[in-house]
Parts: C-alpha cells; sequence; structure tokens
C-alpha cells in the first residue's frame, strides 16, 4: 500500500548513501504499512526513543529559529500556524498529522519538498535545525545531543503528540 | 538537476495509443452536461457541488471499495503532499489537474486507465510562483463538435488543450497559449519571470468566455505595500483574445477609486479573485468574490473602504461591467477575504422566488443577496465596531453584519468559548488567553506588546470558518451544506517592520522575537555587533492549546445544513471522528466526550440525491481503522451518520461524483503529512464478484 517515497532531491549534495538510505526508508515504511494496530508497539521495547526524550538541544532550535524566519516563515507563519497555501507546523492538525510516524517521515518531507520555490536548497544540517526548532515549538523537551542529520537515523525517533505515562 | 530542467523550457506530451483507441465515438449534438456527469469543478457553474444521484446512498456507502487509484508522484519533478483538486467527468473523460508540474491528465472514469497527460515545464518561472503544485482543477468546453480543456499553469500562462489528446489548440491564442502576465492593464513586476502573480483555482468557462482570477503570496509579512493587483479578465475561448477586464482596484476616475485615500490604490496590489468564481448564464451575470488588499493585517497604507476589497461584486458575463456589489469587510484588516465560491439559489422566501447568491465565508456568515439586484435577502446593517490603536491605522467604525442566518461557526473568541473539559484545564486556557485582547468578530488587531497583549485572538479570520473548498446547495430543500472550522485560532499581533524586510510600518508578529526577523544567518555576527538579547528559541511563542488540547471548547469543525427559504438552520454536526489526543489523553479520562469534529479549513462536501459526503481532514488511529481518515456520509435531512469509508490519508481535494457505464462513482483527493498526493474512485461492489 506505501511505496517507499524516492529520494530525488538528496544526491545533489554528494551524499553517497542515497541507496542505503533508499533500502533502510523502506523497510520502515514497510514495517509501518504492513499490520493494523497501535504503532509503537512494534517498536523495540528497550532502545526506542521518541520525540520526548530530548532529541535535540536549545541552542539548535535556536539555530533552527533563524532559518525558519528567513525560509519557511512566509508561507507557513512566524508562528508557525500556517495559511492559506501551507499548513501549520504546531497544533492538533500538525500532531495528529504525524502522531505514530517517524522525524525520519518528517525529515524527509522537509528534504523532499521544502522550502516549496526550490526543494533541497538547504542543507540537511539546516533542514534538521529546523526540525528541532518545531519540536521546541511543539514544546518537546530539549536534551543535550543536538538532532541526527540523516534520514535513517531519525526513523529511529518515534514522533508522538501525547506525552507518553511516566515509565516504571 | 534543476539548472537542467530550467533550460528546458518546452512541452512534453505523451499521446498513449492505447487512449486514443478507445476514444469514445463522436460527441454529437450541441453540448448539454448531463446530472450524471461532473462538467466543471463545482459540478456546475452555480457552485452547488450538487449531482442527483442515488445508486450510493444510506444502505450501501459502507460497502463502497476503490474502484481505481492514481499517485500525482511522478506528475512532476518531486511528489507534492497538497492535492487540492477535484477532477471533471465528462463526455466519458476524466479530466484533472495532478503533480508538481500541474500535469494535465485525461483518465478512464471507470478504470483510472491513463489516456493522455500533458505538462509545462517552464523553468524559473514556474519555479517563483507564487501559487505552486498541481491547483484545483480546470475547465471543459465544447460546442457539440470541439472539446476544449482549459487549465492555468503555475506559471500564470492560461493553456488551451484538445481535450481528445491533450495536444495544444494552436489557434487559440499563441499556439494554444495565453500569457497572462501580459495585456493585463498593468505592467507586471519586476519581470515576467519573477513578478509575482499566478492562480490555483480552476478557470471557468460560460458560454463562450474563459475567465480568470489572480492570486499572490500569503500577505502576513509582504515586504512592501507595493504590489501587482488582481485583475480579472474574460478571454474568447475559441482565439483566446482579451474580451474584457475588471480592475479590482479601480484606476483614477472609475467608481471606487476615492475609496482609497492619499492615492493609495496607485501603489497597492493583491486584492485578486484567487478562489473559484460563479456564473449565472442565464442572467449573464458573474460573481467575483474579491480578496484582501496587500498586508493582511495592517492598512494604515491603504486608509479608505478599499473598494473592491472583500468585496461580492456582479459584472457582465460579457463585457465584465459592474453590476452591482456588496463590500463584506470595509477597510479589511483580518485577511477574511472572500475565500470561496459564491453559490447561486432559487429560493422562496415569504412566498415570493428569489434568485439568490449566498456567499459562505472565514467568518462564519453566510451573506445571502437577490442576485439581480444585489440588495441583501434579509437585512445586512452597518453595526458599530471596535476602533483599534496601531499607529496609523484606519479603522471602519462600522461593518455590515447579516440578521438571518445566525453565524455557522464561531467568529470571535470570549472567555466562554475556553475549554471546561476540568476546571483546571480551564484555568490554563485561561491564562494563555488573558495574554491576548479578546472580542467577537471584527475585533481589530493590536500591537504586539511583552507585557501583553501579545495580540487579538481572532476566530474566523485568516483560517477559520470556510475557506477555499467553500459549501455544497441542494436545490430540492434549498439547503446549503458547508464545513466550517470552528477552533481555527488565529493570534493576531503587529510588530513594526525593520525596514531590511518591509516597507510597511507593521507587519504579523510577536513582540520579543522582532531581532530574528531583522537578522538573517551571518548577519550582526561580527565582534563589534550589538548582541541579541538571550533567551530561549521560540521566545514569545503561545502554543494555543494545553497539553495538546485546543483552547476552546468542540465542536472544532462543523457541517451545518442552512434552509435558505428560512435563513435558518436545519442541523449542525460536529465532522470528523475525535482526535487521537482528545480521545486517548491523561487528563480526560473518564470524561464522555461526544465526537468533537476536527480542527481543519481544508473540507469541501458533495451532496446527492440524499447523502451529503465529506472527508476528514485529520488523520485518526482509532480501534475500528488503522491510521488514516475516514469518508462520511450524513442523511442529508438530518444530519445523521450513514455511512463511511477508510481512506489512507486526509481529504484535501473536495470530492466529485459521476455515473459511467451504469455505476456511480466517488473521486477525492487525499494527501498530507507523508502521504503524496492521490486521487482515489470509490464505486460499489459488482454483484456477483
Amino acid at each position: 500500500m506505501n511505496t517507499p517515497p524516492r529520494e530525488c532531491s538528496i544526491g545533489e549534495e554528494g551524499d553517497d548513501d542515497v541507496m542505503m538510505k533508499y533500502s533502510a526508508a523502506a523497510l520502515v515504511l514497510a514495517a509501518l504499512a504492513s499490520p493494523i494496530g497501535p504503532l509503537r508497539a512494534q517498536a523495540p521495547a528497550a532502545e526506542s526513543r521518541s520525540v520526548w526524550d530530548g532529541v535535540y538541544t536549545e541552542d539548535q532550535a535556536k539555530r533552527g529559529e533563524t532559518i525558519y524566519l528567513k525560509e519557511c516563515a512566509a508561507c507557513h507563519g512566524a508562528m508557525l500556524t500556517g495559511g492559506e497555501s501551507a499548513p501549520p507546523l504546531t497544533g492538533g492538525p500538525f500532531l495528529a498529522n504525524w502522531n505514530g510516524l517517524t522525524m525520519g517521515d518528517l525529515f524527509d518531507r522537509i528534504r523532499k519538498t521544502m522550502p516549496q520555490t526550490n526543494p533541497g536548497r538547504l542543507t540537511r544540517q539546516q533542514d534538521a535545525d529546523i526540525l528541532a526548532f518545531m519540536l521546541s515549538i511543539n514544546k518537546f523537551p530539549a536534551g543535550k545531543t543536538e538532532l541526527y542529520r540523516q534520514s535513517e537515523m531519525l526513523k529511529e525517533i518515534r514522533f508522538e503528540s501525547a506525552k507518553p505515562a511516566p515509565k516504571k | 538537476m534543476r539548472e537542467k530542467k530550467s533550460k528546458r523550457l518546452k512541452t512534453l506530451v505523451f499521446l498513449f495509443l492505447a487512449g486514443l483507441l478507445c476514444w469514445p465515438p463522436d460527441a454529437s449534438a450541441q453540448f448539454h452536461p448531463k446530472d450524471t456527469e461532473w462538467p466543471s469543478y463545482a459540478a456546475d457553474l452555480a457552485g452547488t457541488r450538487y449531482r442527483p444521484l442515488d445508486q450510493i446512498n444510506a444502505s450501501n456507502f459502507s460497502d463502497l471499495e476503490i474502484a481505481w487509484r492514481i499517485k500525482t508522484d511522478n506528475f512532476g519533478d518531486r511528489p507534492e503532499y497538497k492535492l487540492e483538486g477535484t477532477p471533471l467527468m465528462v463526455n466519458g473523460v476524466l479530466y484533472a489537474t495532478a503533480g508538481s508540474r500541474r500535469a494535465v491528465i485525461a483518465l478512464d472514469p471507470a478504470t483510472g486507465e491513463l489516456l493522455w497527460i500533458h505538462g509545462e515545464h517552464e523553468g524559473k518561472r514556474g519555479g517563483a510562483a507564487p501559487r505552486q503544485l498541481s491547483g484545483r482543477g480546470l475547465a471543459y468546453w465544447s460546442d457539440g463538435k470541439e472539446e476544449r480543456i482549459f487549465y492555468v499553469t503555475p506559471g500564470f500562462r492560461l493553456m488551451c488543450l484538445d481535450a481528445k489528446t491533450g495536444v495544444r489548440i494552436p489557434s487559440f491564442g499563441n499556439n494554444g497559449e495565453v500569457d497572462l502576465k501580459l495585456n493585463d492593464d498593468q505592467d507586471i513586476f519586476p519581470d515576467l519571470i519573477t513578478g509575482e502573480i499566478g492562480i490555483q483555482s480552476a478557470p471557468v468557462v460560460a458560454k463562450d468566455t474563459v475567465i480568470i482570477g489572480a492570486a499572490f503570496r500569503e500577505g502576513m509579512t509582504p515586504k512592501s505595500m507595493h504590489n501587482n493587483k488582481g485583475y480579472v479578465r474574460g478571454f474568447d475561448v475559441r482565439t483566446g483574445k482579451r474580451l474584457w477586464i475588471f480592475h479590482t482596484i479601480p484606476k483614477k476616475g472609475e467608481f471606487g477609486n476615492d475609496t482609497w485615500e492619499k492615492g493609495s490604490a496607485e501603489y497597492t496590489g493583491n486584492t485578486g479573485v484567487w478562489t473559484q468564481i460563479t456564473v449565472d448564464e442565464q442572467l449573464g451575470l458573474v460573481y467575483l468574490p474579491v480578496e484582501s488588499p496587500t498586508s493582511d493585517f495592517y492598512g494604515g497604507h491603504r486608509p479608505g473602504n478599499n473598494l473592491f476589497g472583500e468585496t461580492l461584486v456582479c459584472v457582465d458575463l460579457k463585457t465584465g461591467e459592474r453590476k452591482w456589489h456588496f463590500q463584506l469587510v470595509h477597510h479589511a484588516l483580518w485577511d477574511m477575504d472572500i475565500s470561496s465560491a459564491p453559490i447561486l439559489a432559487d429560493i422562496t422566501v415569504d412566498g415570493k422566488p428569489v434568485k439568490a447568491v449566498a456567499q459562505p465565508t472565514k467568518q462564519g456568515f453566510l451573506y445571502v443577496f437577490d442576485r439581480v439586484t444585489g440588495k441583501p435577502v434579509w437585512p445586512m446593517p452597518e453595526r458599530p465596531v471596535e476602533v483599534g490603536s496601531v499607529p496609523g491605522e484606519w479603522y471602519s467604525p462600522t461593518q455590515p453584519i447579516p440578521s438571518k442566518p445566525p453565524a455557522y461557526s464561531r467568529n470571535g473568541v470570549s472567555i466562554d468559548d475556553l475549554i471546561d473539559f476540568t476546571p483546571a484545564l480551564r484555568e490554563r486556557a485561561k491564562e494563555i488567553a488573558s495574554k491576548y485582547h479578546l472580542g467577537p468578530v471584527f475585533t481589530p488587531p493590536t500591537v504586539s506588546k511583552l507585557e501583553g497583549p501579545l495580540g487579538t485572538l481572532t476566530m474566523g479570520t485568516a483560517s477559520g470558518g470556510t475557506n477555499w473548498p467553500g459549501g455544497s446547495y441542494d436545490p430540492e430543500t434549498h439547503n446549503v451544506y458547508v464545513f466550517a472550522c470552528n477552533s481555527c485560532i488565529e493570534p493576531i499581533g503587529l510588530v513594526p517592520a525593520p525596514k531590511e524586510v518591509s516597507d510597511i510600518a507593521y507587519i504579523a508578529g510577536t513582540a520579543g522575537r522582532e531581532v530574528e526577523i531583522l537578522h538573517g544567518p551571518g548577519e550582526n555576527a561580527g565582534a563589534d555587533s550589538p548582541k541579541p538579547p538571550k533567551k530561549s528559541a521560540g521566545g514569545g511563542f503561545n502554543r494555543m492549546d494545553v497539553d495538546g488540547l485546543i483552547l476552546v471548547k468542540p465542536p472544532y469543525g462543523t457541517i451545518t445544513a442552512i434552509n435558505l427559504d428560512k435563513g435558518e438552520f436545519v442541523w449542525q454536526i460536529a465532522h470528523g471522528e475525535t482526535p487521537d489526543l482528545v480521545r486517548n489523553h491523561a487528563a480526560l479520562k473518564g470524561l464522555n466526550i461526544p465526537r468533537t469534529g476536527q480542527t481543519t479549513y481544508n473540507i469541501g462536501t458533495l451532496v446527492t440525491k440524499t447523502l451529503v459526503i465529506a472527508g476528514e481532514g485529520n488523520v485518526t488511529t482509532t480501534a475500528d481503522h488503522p491510521r488514516g481518515a475516514m469518508l462520511r456520509a450524513y442523511d442529508k435531512m438530518t444530519g445523521k451518520e450513514v455511512g463511511a469509508v477508510y481512506m489512507p490519508a486526509p481529504q484535501t481535494g473536495s470530492p466529485m461524483t459521476y455515473m459511467v457505464n451504469g455505476k456511480q462513482y466517488i473521486v477525492v483527493a487525499v494527501s498530507g503529512g507523508p502521504y503524496s498526493g492521490e486521487y482515489i474512485a470509490y464505486t460499489l461492489p459488482s454483484t456477483g464478484e
């Protein structure tokens, strides 16, 4: 049902891991697409992380804010509330659209399609910084390590809109 | 890769031999669309989204299965995640715009087989377009023999194609195209490649005229008070010759020019018609829903009422001359636009027949007029509204308020609107709201101050109520059916615009964040540069929710049936499954919360002989269905849900329906989040399978 998205613009920066990324994406998506039921149950319990586990730093989010205001705010709004031609990047519908997926899915979406007038123009680091800023605005906690800038690594971080119950 | 493409300004037309071979035989006699077809964007030129079909009904809706589907990924150099099109189905062929190229595709409506595709490679002109992606659709024209398809490319060229082959009609314009950046009674600046103007809505063809409006970038933080203007033009369907133009910002000497004080009509731009246009072919009248002038939230550089900003204008189909107009919002300050197609309805009010036009809006008012005279069907008295205090702003002391029907969605924020699931949640909602200025509809924006208010908390503005999908109208019951966002909160604060950012005095923003707006990466980074105040990222941001819960009470999104004979609601329901965050929220455990509907502003409705049909705009995962969204059907008389069918992603383009080979189909565009655009056709299982 879900076909893996094509990595169309990433190769431009001379990445040598396009094929690897492609197959990683395929595996993860295949896993996501196959069964029915709560997706988070499928993630390995031991080492899996979610956006609630401090997956970016405050400094990174600050960098991301500067880039966001320059590159994204004209359409998505300075407050991330979206506009007539761009969806909101905060609030209910945004959280609902990505709930149960991974940061890698969100990262890939930005890599492939944004900024709209020239997709793929930003570096992976810049895109990761923007993602960190989006996480901070959506009140996911900051941590001690920066958000990865590789899709296949980001796919290990689950996007969960609701705060999980405290671990026993 | 991109470089190569931009050099390739040429047309690619693929003709699929198979498509040609199975082409349906002759289109005989004069063209009369059947009610089993869907010949224009909103089913008809009256904007009704109505077809009297009944094979799919309450008894079988939930049995629907996918007849065919088509991903739009390959109709462009990258996938798109915001597929907003509504296809046409006429004379046995389904036509749609698709993909980031805004290609035109022709499909077999029973099987989805691709018959032909047409794409325009526009290079930099396409890349610089203010309205990209596949747009909302296209228009069909036939004289009974010839069949033509019209669409506008992202780069703002009107294309005329042979509907049988997808090949340009050479006798139309310049080899099948008209450059819409030319012959527009203005010089589009700075140049034809990057000059900001475009359109994403579908063209309208009425009699032998194709009508095109104009759209621009989002106007929250524009770079200048100067911009191109969004005039509306009519073109001859055969030759592409410009027949008429309507100046949405009147030129010197034209009616309404004096509503732009201090010469502001000269430089103010936007004020286009970016949404769907409606036509009464019999009366020969065109209804133009005009958007806001330049700078959505600050109008200090355009003192006056600003005709025809946010005005419903009726013009003559043959000449484009204004017949009547009604300004819904004087001196626009809320980005209300007029965002959707006016709806034509022949109704009976107090025993008298009225040819009416009903206009759904973001502000949740359904404005109803006599469409011949422009007189309100029910009084719309000018009522005093709050006059704000933003320096340099010009305020209209009154706004027209419809006395009937009542507002069908929230268009202001009061303490009463805040959530009351629990006392604790309510307190936190009040605390957030206390940082803002609250008020009813037409409460003006404020300058954002750290000590408060951060801005005006509004609803029914930029993204509220009814946006571009508009409503539906049922000529049997005389009901308008319309989706509305009832929870699209829009904080509108203004900050002084740094000169490097804009020549406008105030742009949208929040106190405490000006520094970031001011400086791009690398600026002011030198040793002796002033240090920006130290604060955490997102300082000044206030999420409009409490632990993920929207600040205001449900219902979050509604569908309302409004009877136009009486100007009263017939029913109103929450549309859409309760969001996962609400259903699974720890603070709401044990509470019995009825279906809340969903926060979204782009849901279009379809009305048939018995049903109102609309998909959901949010993704949910429930016990009944995996991650996805539902296409829902309601009894059009009562609003009771009678069936639902699963979609893999939210509805992003409004559903349409048609019959072919004795079977009814419903086609809907879905996309969003990680799911790239796809048209899905549903039909009933064939018996015996």
